[in-house]
């Protein structure tokens, strides 16, 4: 069986350990502060804490590699198109046959791609040192109920399960001679009879889930007690204050003429 | 005299919506310390005997109870499933849905239930290594349940159970889905466990090891029991040979002529047919 969709990489640098609220923050608010800012150099200084913070969690091949083959595919449509196709084009960079391309296009490209590049790295870096399930246990300490703390940490854990389930009733049908490959009507064929027993399947793991979840007291009406606490000390409280305020006080600072 | 564990008195039950009983004229105690193994035919009521037990019968399947069920002196009808988790735990055939589905790491499922419970901190601390301990998943520790085989996920579902410090302990054909590797690791811990003092009734398919584990026997058929007492009584019993089967040493011995009542564990083998060459 496989495990679930979590990003998470195993570490203890500063970031590992930090407060999910506090690695949420961050992340929040350097892509909102990355889509505020006037010019590109900001949005570059950005980019470059992020690395710099995932270096020091040990992360930056992970995270190179993985922004690299999101924001490569992306930036290469949006350069062509805006370098050749922005309505600020004046300047003639060179010329691909009759396609034109313009320093106007290919700077605000840049700038763009910059941006995604800012978001990219940031949720990255937030999901590889952040469990999904310290996300809703951190939410549960602030008082989020327990039932729905259990909806949100069990969201990411059941694509898996219902995809193993699915690969297994699939084997179980083909070795009885369903045909699941080929041509699509034939696998389109091969459809009902791998939803019905895998909805079946699931109404039934959901009824024994249910029980086994009663037999382990979950809907107990007694205070919840976590196995541990996140660490939230008031340098992260201040930190996370701070990084919360940045974004609007960018906002106002560019109001206010900030160019 | 100390109360029994689990008392069942002229129990019926039938689920909702159907013309017959699952169960009918149950009757049987378990002393507190006892390991019960109940086995039968499909369709015998072992399962329900369980839930009858843990109280989800009636209280998570409707249906008609006839009779009392008494755990720990409780009972079921007046006590919710829920109220009694602390107190006895139900251990189901299939791993894979009793965990709880929400946790990433396998030490973090183990906590699941002591933190439903509002345990204090330290305490949960405690008990998850020591169930993690107990069942020998503690090098499993930080692993995804979804990554763990059969029998390591089976062992995690009793750690899930143990950590909760349950006196009594049901188990709904454990091993049904196991290999005999995980088979055998969950035997050992249920002997461990047996030998700590919990309670233990386990519905069993495996007529061999029920007789090598258990010292009473309950057999089951058709909704309601035929024989209870010890191994080697319940299986030269001729309703329960003719309904339920015997173990293969028995059989062994019976189709080579050794003379009844025929052995049901190993060492009796051994020596039954020692006898038969002497």
């Amino acid at each position: 069986m496989r495990g679930g969709l979590s990003l998470y990489v195993e570490g203890n640098s500063l970031l590992h350990r930090a407060h999910p609220f506090t690695k949420g923050v961050l992340m929040l608010s350097a892509v909102a502060l990355a889509f505020i800012v006037p010019s590109a150099l900001w949005v570059a200084g950005i980019l470059v804490v992020l690395l710099i913070l995932g270096t020091v969690a040990g992360l930056s091949r992970r995270l190179v590699t993985g922004a690299v083959a999101v924001v490569v595919p992306l930036s290469l449509l949006i350069f062509a198109v805006q370098g050749f196709a922005n309505p600020a084009n004046r300047t003639v960079v060179f010329a691909l046959g009759p396609i034109v391309y313009y320093k106007e296009g290919l700077a605000f490209a840049g700038f763009v791609v910059l941006r995604i590049a800012c978001l990219v790295v940031a949720t990255f870096l937030f999901s590889f040192t952040t469990r999904p399930a310290d996300i809703s246990e951190a939410l549960m300490q602030s008082g989020l109920s327990p039932s729905m703390g259990y909806v949100l940490q069990s969201a990411l854990q059941i694509i898996p399960q219902t995809l193993d389930m699915a690969v297994r009733i699939q084997d179980a049908q083909r070795s009885r001679g369903l045909e699941t490959e080929g041509p699509l009507h034939r696998r389109a064929r091969a459809y009902l009879p791998l939803m019905l027993p895998l909805v079946l399947s699931s109404l039934l793991a959901t009824q024994e889930r249910a029980m086994a979840l009663e037999v382990r007291g979950f809907g107990l009406s007694v205070k919840r007690q976590s196995r541990y606490v996140f660490a939230d000390s008031t340098p992260q409280r201040v930190t996370r204050w701070l990084m919360a305020l940045a974004p609007p006080a960018a906002v106002v600072a560019r109001v206010a003429g900030w160019q | 005299m100390t109360e029994p564990a689990l008392i069942f008195d002229k129990v019926g039950y039938a689920y909702e919506e159907s013309p017959r009983e699952a169960v009918s004229d149950i009757s049987f105690s378990v002393d507190p310390g006892e390991w019960v193994g109940v086995t039968g035919p499909t369709n015998a009521g072992k399962s329900t005997l369980c839930l009858l037990a843990i109280g989800l019968a009636p209280h998570f399947f409707a249906g008609t109870l006839r009779g009392t069920v008494t755990a720990l002196g409780k009972d079921s009808r007046s006590i919710k499933v829920i109220e009694r988790s602390t107190d006895v735990g139900l251990l189901f055939q299939n791993p894979f849905t009793q965990i709880s589905g929400a946790r990433e790491r396998v030490d973090d499922e183990v906590a699941f239930g002591p933190e439903c419970h509002g345990v204090a901190r330290a305490e949960v601390v405690e008990r998850v290594d020591e169930a993690m301990r107990l069942v020998g998943i503690s090098e499993l520790a930080a692993r995804n349940p979804l990554d763990l085989s059969g029998g390591q996920l089976q062992r995690l579902a009793l750690a899930g159970l143990l950590a909760m410090r349950p006196r009594v302990l049901l188990l709904d054909e454990p091993t049904s889905q196991l290999d005999p590797a995980g088979t055998a690791a969950i035997f050992e811990v249920l002997a461990n466990l047996h030998s700590m003092g919990t309670t233990i009734v386990m519905v069993e398919h495996r007529l061999e090891a029920l007789c090598e584990l258990c010292p009473r026997i309950i057999a089951m058929a058709a909704g309601r029991i035929i024989a209870d007492g010890a191994p080697a009584d319940v299986f030269n019993d001729d309703a329960v040979i003719s309904k339920v089967g015997q173990p293969v040493f028995a059989r062994l011995a019976r189709e080579a002529g050794v003379t009844g009542p025929w052995p049901v564990q190993f060492q009796g083998a051994v020596s039954a047919f020692e006898r038969a060459r002497a």
